[in-house]
């Protein structure tokens, strides 16, 4: 055997689907590929070509939009199913939400300019290294950041390895609703905004989330007299 | 796991005695209902995008009118409501 002269191996469809799960390929719009079966997979490129095909000629690429989304439904159909549980809290509310003090709570990875969360001690930590230590962020607890609701526009950052930031990155509000909440309640519709909202990089270990991160999260909030919280998952 | 993280703050304030509203897009609608979430509003964007496309104010003001709306409304626990626009392009400079 002379390994020098051997034809690299050919890439398995296997290899292909997962380099774009932080691999060699990695997009995190696409990184449900890893999750779809070859033949899935297959079929995905084909629908995907052939609306391509179809938008040269009428020019319409929503299709290929809906596309992308029925498809990464189907990519996260496994996912998260381990996390059952039978009961359902519920607490009802004790007034209008017009008249409710309304905290804020997103998943999102953003933060004040000044007040960067660190991860494993990293000042300006880049979104290339969020995702490539991505395997990190899940091992380890979460940090709450505090984002004053009158910080200038220009100084929330924001820092996620686990989903595309680049249309929160254009615009805030995709995820991170203060100017709609400020103008819902300019409007009447909610009591108040509370000050501040808060963000933590959802890419998280559950368990350390659960046990650390939590519990003080519940008394940060209570503290500040929220009435109701709006949740936003990334 | 973002969702699933969601999902736990949501239960561990609900139970904390502070009514939650999760809004989750719709690939992820599976992990409030395993969850028994609150209330969770889903909608049909994609991953990354929940509240709707860059620059697509109306469509995110809906979105978190709506998830006001089902927070005042829900009448018991792991309600889940969906809403049926589909997605929308933005707005943005390439």
């Amino acid at each position: 055997m002379n390994d020098e002269n051997a034809t690299p191996a050919a890439e398995t469809l296997e290899e292909f689907k997962n380099s774009f799960s932080y691999g060699s390929r990695s997009d995190l719009t696409f990184k449900f590929l890893k999750s779809l079966t070859d033949d899935d997979a297959g079929e995905f490129f084909r629908q995907l070509l052939w609306q391509v095909g179809h938008s040269l000629d009428d020019g319409d690429i929503s299709p290929i939009h809906q596309l992308v989304f029925e498809w990464q439904r189907r990519g996260y159909e496994g996912s998260g199913r381990n996390h059952a549980y039978d009961d359902a809290p519920f607490t009802p509310l004790a007034k209008p939400v017009a008249e409710s003090r309304v905290g804020v709570l997103t998943s999102s990875g953003h933060f004040a300019e000044g007040d960067d969360p660190k991860p494993f001690g990293v000042e300006n930590m880049t979104q290339a290294e969020a995702e490539e230590r991505i395997g990190e962020f899940l091992r380890d607890t979460p940090e709450f950041s505090a984002i004053p609701t009158d910080l200038e526009p220009t100084d929330l950052r924001v820092r996620h390895g686990g989903y595309d930031v680049r249309s929160v990155s254009h615009d805030r509000e995709v995820a991170f609703p203060l100017s709609i909440l400020q103008s819902l309640e300019a409007d009447g519709v909610i009591g108040e905004l509370s000050s501040p909202m808060y963000s933590f990089t959802g890419a998280t270990s559950q368990g350390r989330l659960r046990k650390q991160a939590i519990p003080g999260w519940v008394e940060q909030l209570q503290s500040d007299a929220i009435d109701v919280l709006l949740l936003v998952p990334v | 796991m973002c969702h699933v993280s969601v999902g736990h703050v949501a239960r561990a304030f609900e139970s904390a005695g502070i009514p939650t509203v999760s809004v989750f897009v719709r690939a992820f609608k599976h992990v409030a209902e395993v969850m028994r979430l609150p209330r969770t509003l889903i909608t049909q964007h994609p991953m990354g995008r929940p509240l709707g496309a860059s620059g697509d104010r109306d469509r995110q003001r809906r979105v978190i009118s709506s998830a006001l709306e089902l927070l005042e409304n829900a009448p018991s626990g792991a309600t889940v409501v969906e809403l049926d626009e589909p997605w929308r392009a933005g707005n943005v400079a390439r």
